[in-house]
């Protein structure tokens, strides 16, 4: 059986509340716009959460993690040794939030793979027998103002208007032609898992709905379902 | 023993490191210092106001106009030479990355090379050993200067910080730099979320158990901001605070915008560590 559901969500550490402190309601619309998408995610028999990672690596459902290095050592996810990367960490605070927690899942980090190798990845997650639903964690530019955490690139607000119209229209040709060089250049984490996203959907005949894109702090933030 | 040019600071005392910039954007002052009859009066002020060195730098930290080591040391250089002419003890630090402008000031007069981005430049300890002058070494967490921080992630950000510093001193040691010239620095802010210098200035202890004298350049800062939602104008009191916390758990050099709280405030630390006697007492004892 192929994905029958997907989403996408950023992960910036300030999601957490227990991070952003008197900020956290500035992420009140994001948050909430992650979790409508994750809950979407409760209707598949397994949940596959990608995300970008130093390594390529699998992780069973039980696998740990923690927002100490970033502050906040009392917010955890999982058992054990906190080993989950940025990402797959906030995917699993985000679903253990949501109505698909229950659902059994594998979290997956890509490397800074080609473009071939993501594709090829996202495939090989859609061969499964279960009904799938995959959630990508991935985050635009970080390079999107004056004030972002990478100052300001001024191709970076196309790169992202470029991805925020290929999520909402399921375009996965230019999903699947993001350079890796110009993501690298404007900080885009979520180059590939989008790609592996799109080798996914490719069997799928899934719709796309984008239900946020913005840049609050000059780092571009996504969030889309697919049903 | 901390020594600098013809001063000595043993453990106890307090050095209070006034800030001047020779650039047009820098954070706090926005170009107040920019020129130089405007630079040499805030320096005599500073010196009025108690200050043992001034902290000299042609370079904005944060983002923003390239300037080229041609135009940073046309910035820095004669400058530096004016300011050793004007006031022969004052000691003088030069804030800077590059080993080029560093061995330029060190002749000119420079006592300490203050390399915020954490030895980017391998040459600087070199450089500043050439002089004779003093070296700190900071934590920038491995940004490239001049980049603001992104998601930094520590296990353990004040181990972190002991471990590059002292290496970074180390390594000074091995280039020629004097070992009672090097002081090490957390560097508050630069490769840091808020919640990381709160936790590094918690543990200033810490970084002084290492034995290295240690600089703290909180004055200001976003961390102190961002705590307690206050803009750049405000953050006096809070930065004071902060400063009498590091001075208490072990802190010696403190690079600062006011010289004369800072002073005031260590001065007082300094009797309630017993390594200073009050200037005098008559209450109740006539």
């Amino acid at each position: 059986m192929p994905v029958v559901v997907a989403a996408v969500c950023p992960h910036p550490p300030v999601i957490v509340p227990e991070l952003a402190f008197g900020a956290a309601p500035e992420l009140d619309p994001l948050r909430a716009a992650c979790l409508a998408a994750i809950d979407g995610l409760a209707a598949a028999d397994s949940l596959v959460i990608v995300g970008s990672g130093p390594v390529g690596r699998r992780y069973d459902a039980s696998a740990g993690g923690s927002f100490a290095a970033y502050g906040a050592p009392q917010v955890r996810v999982g058992d054990g040794e906190p080993v989950l990367p940025l990402s797959l960490l906030v995917g699993a605070w985000l679903v253990g939030q949501s109505k698909a927690a229950g659902v059994r899942r594998t979290s997956i980090s890509v490397a800074d793979d080609s473009p071939e190798t993501c594709l090829a990845l996202g495939r090989e997650i859609a061969e499964g027998n279960d009904r799938i639903g995959l959630l990508v964690m991935g985050d635009g530019s970080a390079r999107r103002s004056d004030h972002a955490p990478v100052h300001l690139h001024p191709r970076a607000e196309i790169f992202d208007a470029t991805v925020a119209e290929a999520l909402r229209s399921v375009d996965l040709d230019v999903l699947a032609a993001l350079d890796p060089d110009l993501a690298t250049v404007l900080q885009a984490a979520g180059r590939a898992p989008w790609q592996v996203l799109a080798g996914a959907l490719r069997a799928t005949t899934l719709t796309g709905n984008l239900t946020y894109g913005a840049a609050p702090y000059g780092v571009g933030y996504f969030v889309a379902s697919f049903t | 023993m901390l020594r600098l040019g013809t001063r000595s600071f043993g453990p106890g005392e307090f050095a209070v490191m006034a800030i001047v910039n020779r650039t047009p954007d820098s954070f706090f002052d926005g170009g107040a210092t920019f020129a130089e009859e405007a630079a040499l009066s805030a320096i005599d002020q500073a010196v009025a106001d108690g200050a043992d060195l001034v902290d000299i730098g042609g370079v904005k930290a944060g983002y923003g106009e390239a300037v080229d080591e041609t135009e940073e040391l046309r910035r820095t250089v004669d400058f530096v030479a004016s300011v050793r002419d004007r006031h022969p003890e004052l000691l003088i630090s030069v804030d800077t990355y590059r080993s080029g402008v560093a061995r330029r000031v060190g002749a000119a007069g420079a006592n300490l090379i203050n390399d915020t981005w954490s030895g980017h430049d391998p040459d600087i300890a070199a450089a500043a050993a050439e002089s004779g002058a003093g070296l700190i070494c900071s934590h920038v967490g491995g940004l490239k200067p001049r980049t603001d921080p992104h998601r930094m992630a520590y296990d353990d950000v004040v181990a972190d910080v002991i471990r590059t510093t002292t290496a970074l001193a180390e390594r000074a040691i091995a280039a020629g730099v004097r070992p009672d010239g090097i002081v090490i620095d957390p560097t508050h802010d630069f490769g840091k979320n808020t919640l990381h210098s709160l936790e590094v200035t918690r543990r200033i202890d810490e970084l002084a158990a290492t034995g290295w004298p240690v600089l703290v350049a909180m004055s200001n800062k976003d961390f102190l901001g961002e705590t307690l939602d206050l803009p750049s104008g405000r953050r006096g009191p809070a930065t004071l605070a902060a400063v009498s916390i590091a001075a208490w758990l072990g802190a010696r050099v403190f690079r600062v915008h006011d010289i004369a709280g800072t002073r005031q405030a260590l001065d007082l630390i300094a009797v309630l560590r017993k390594t200073a006697t009050p200037a005098y007492t008559r209450r109740s004892l006539v």
